[in-house]
């Protein structure tokens, strides 16, 4: 266990592979014939099955916030049902820990409910005879954990969440965030590896939401968890994801980070939904930075900055020192002024108020920024080093996606590439 | 032309009797064991309701009534009603009733419950008992008399077993309802953390399923009730056995006066155990 951890980012936390799920009698009979490839509604005609998810396969590393997205009757909310076998599989393997839990008896599953995973529900899927910590508490209580333990730890999650002081109300007295609230508290009190999440905020209204968003990302930070998140909104899909499975009739059309989904949609289906979103919202600051092409040292003195900057041509550069700690941005026409006065320190020539920004900021985020100051914003990390700059026009150029570019241009490096 | 063929005709009224008789040679053993248990349950009942001093049981229905109706005057009301029932001189025989009703109902409680589980788990056990119950509910009442008569002979046992025959329906069928009411997204959320059916059964849908269960429970008293006069003719002394006196007496004093006695006791058990259930109610429409 403690090798497998060790070896890092590639560990697979769940996987599913060529899982199936067919409504209906003799729906098993269906795969393996010559039925399997037709389309849904020929199926639906010829045997009266349903076919909800198709040979779906994907693979979630540990850690990783993996979106499926689609929309109603997609088979998302199936995919993600089949993951913890409440559904059935028709056909299929589902792995977790490399387990095959496809196999496993009542039993086993049970105990996989009770230690491996756990679940929040659109609907919340609180008990609505027992109160919130109750509630909370229920999931420890089923494991046969002792009393003053499971409510030490409900207790706890419930602050996590930030309900505290609502332990012994009903969850008919609760709004539906705060219920869900005590849903996620549920999920979290068991402590479990993965967590599944059947389009948990899709209830609420959309302040509430945005603010669960943020919520469960803060909550994240400190405990990490592998997750599998159900969305029909794509700009939910866009900001919690790390990776997108997009479905459609039951099929993963695409799977790809948010960006990718936005620049290079798979098909015709995924471009028409995701013209709308904003890359702004999901082109970080890293992947448009560049490395700056001179840097200048604290050390270094007036005539030798301007020396460099007008070697290179250009008309600012950044002062780090030498752990590559950004210190300010220099001007050729402040460094001008400086050599004129006679000055000393390249401190003294720095520009005032310099916007600065982090690598993971996105675009949206940049568009202020970019307004304030006329040379390009510099990215630096927590230490304050500095990783890269990011050119005003850089940010406009993000703005233009493949697609809108047409697919001629794919065909091309197609093209290309077999030339 | 005209007459029924004979050839179609079915004979079944000597089957059912034929039936009768093989269980009253094979399983005589049998129905003298329960009789003996449901008897001796009855009579422990019995002999404590005539233990109990009149002004015990009084005070004793009036605070239960008023703490299930949360007013006074209810319980007054209540008190005052059986009250009533020992000033016509009845007091001995509404205790044998209450004892023979309260025996038929947690018999049919102890059969229902188990029951409607089952009838909830199963759509195929549910869709063969379903008739059966309705063909009980529907059938005479009169009809259970006989062969209740006839395998625990005359008294209150054979009393008993055509009440419970006659009340349980309502407990089994609103227990099958209650539990069958549970939202299923509940019982998805609780199986996805983890809950073994029993888990489930016992944490989540008997819970949820009470106040269905409770009505249940109100409605077979109600039947028990109803019962009890007509389990009279096969010799279960109470105030049912006054009311068939003074039918054959013609003594329409007496029979009004038992009558009125039934129905003041059919109101204070309906009253308390309504009172019940819709407290239990209360809370889960708030959830609902």
């Amino acid at each position: 266990m403690a090798n497998g951890n060790e070896s890092g980012k590639a560990e697979v936390s769940l996987e599913v592979s060529g899982l199936w799920k067919i409504f209906g009698k003799n729906a098993e009979k269906i795969i393996g014939s010559e039925l399997e490839a037709a389309s849904k509604e020929d199926i639906l005609k010829k045997t009266g099955c349903v076919v909800a998810v198709r040979d779906v396969s994907f693979q979630v590393t540990r850690g990783e916030f993996f979106v499926i997205m689609g929309l109603s009757g997609s088979g998302k909310s199936t995919v993600i049902r089949l993951l913890l076998r409440l559904i059935e599989p028709t056909a299929g393997n589902i792995f977790i820990d490399g387990k095959d839990i496809s196999g496993y008896t009542n039993k086993q599953l049970v105990d996989l409910r009770r230690h491996t995973t756990s679940m929040v529900f659109q609907n919340f899927g609180l008990l609505p005879h027992r109160n919130v910590i109750d509630n909370v508490a229920y999931a420890l209580k089923i494991r046969g954990t002792a009393k003053t333990e499971r409510y030490a730890r409900a207790r706890e999650t419930i602050e996590t969440v930030g309900l505290e002081g609502w332990e012994n109300h009903f969850p008919s007295e609760l709004s539906g965030g705060m219920q869900q609230r005590v849903g996620i508290a549920r999920a979290l009190a068991m402590d479990p590896e993965i967590l599944l999440m059947d389009e948990p905020f899709s209830g609420l209204d959309p302040l509430i939401r945005r603010e669960m968003q943020d919520e469960l990302l803060d909550i994240l930070e400190k405990v990490k968890k592998t997750i599998v998140f159900v969305t029909h909104d794509l700009d939910e899909a866009l900001k919690l994801g790390g990776r997108i499975a997009i479905m459609r009739d039951g099929e993963i059309i695409q799977i790809g980070t948010p960006e990718e989904v936005i620049k290079a949609p798979g098909d015709a289906y995924v471009r028409e939904f995701v013209q709308d979103a904003s890359l702004a919202k999901v082109v970080t600051a890293s992947s448009i930075m560049e490395k700056p092409k001179v840097l200048l040292y604290e050390w270094q003195g007036p005539k030798a900055a301007f020396q460099i900057i007008k070697d290179n041509m250009l008309d600012y550069a950044f002062l780090v020192t030498r752990a590559q700690k950004l210190l300010g941005l220099v001007p050729r026409r402040r460094l001008v002024e400086l050599i004129r006065r006679k000055g000393i320190s390249l401190k003294d020539a720095l520009e005032p108020d310099l916007p600065t920004c982090t690598p993971d900021m996105v675009i949206e985020d940049l568009f202020p920024l970019a307004t304030t100051t006329e040379y390009p914003i510099p990215v630096v990390n927590d230490n304050g080093k500095l990783l890269g700059e990011i050119d005003t026009r850089a940010i406009l150029e993000s703005m233009i996606s493949e697609s809108d570019t047409g697919a001629e241009e794919t065909e091309g490096k197609e093209a290309k590439a077999d030339a | 032309m005209l007459e029924f063929p004979g050839f179609l005709q079915i004979p079944l009224a000597e089957w059912i009797d034929a039936i009768m008789s093989w269980v009253l040679t094979n399983w005589a053993v049998f129905f003298d064991a329960v009789g003996d248990g449901i008897l001796l349950v009855l009579l422990y009942i019995e002999k404590f309701l005539l233990w109990l001093p009149w002004a015990a049981v009084v005070l004793l229905v009036g605070l239960v009534a008023w703490r299930a109706m949360r007013s006074w005057l209810a319980g007054l009301l209540m008190a005052g009603f059986l009250v009533l029932i020992g000033s016509f001189g009845y007091w001995d025989f509404a205790m044998m009733t209450l004892a023979i009703i309260i025996a038929a109902v947690l018999i049919s409680f102890v059969i229902g419950i188990p029951t409607g589980i089952i009838m909830a788990r199963s759509d195929r056990v549910e869709s063969i008992i379903k008739p059966v119950l309705d063909a009980m509910q529907t059938m005479p009442s009169f009809v259970y008399l006989i062969p209740a008569l006839m395998l625990f002979g005359l008294g209150k046992v054979p009393a008993v077993f055509a009440t419970v025959i006659y009340a349980a329906p309502p407990v089994i069928r609103l227990t099958d309802v209650g539990i069958r009411q549970v939202p299923q997204s509940v019982i998805e959320a609780a199986t996805a953390v983890g809950s073994n059916s029993r888990q489930i059964l016992f944490e989540i849908q008997l819970p949820l399923a009470i106040p269905s269960i409770m009505v249940g429970i109100n409605q077979t008293t109600m039947m028990a009730l109803a019962m009890v006069v007509i389990a009279s003719m096969i010799g279960a002394r109470g105030l049912g056995l006054e009311v068939l006196l003074a039918i054959n007496r013609i003594d329409v004093g007496r029979g009004f006066e038992a009558g009125l006695s039934i129905v003041l006791l059919a109101i204070i058990i309906d009253r308390i155990t309504n009172a019940l259930a819709t407290r239990q109610q209360k809370y889960a429409a708030s959830t609902a």
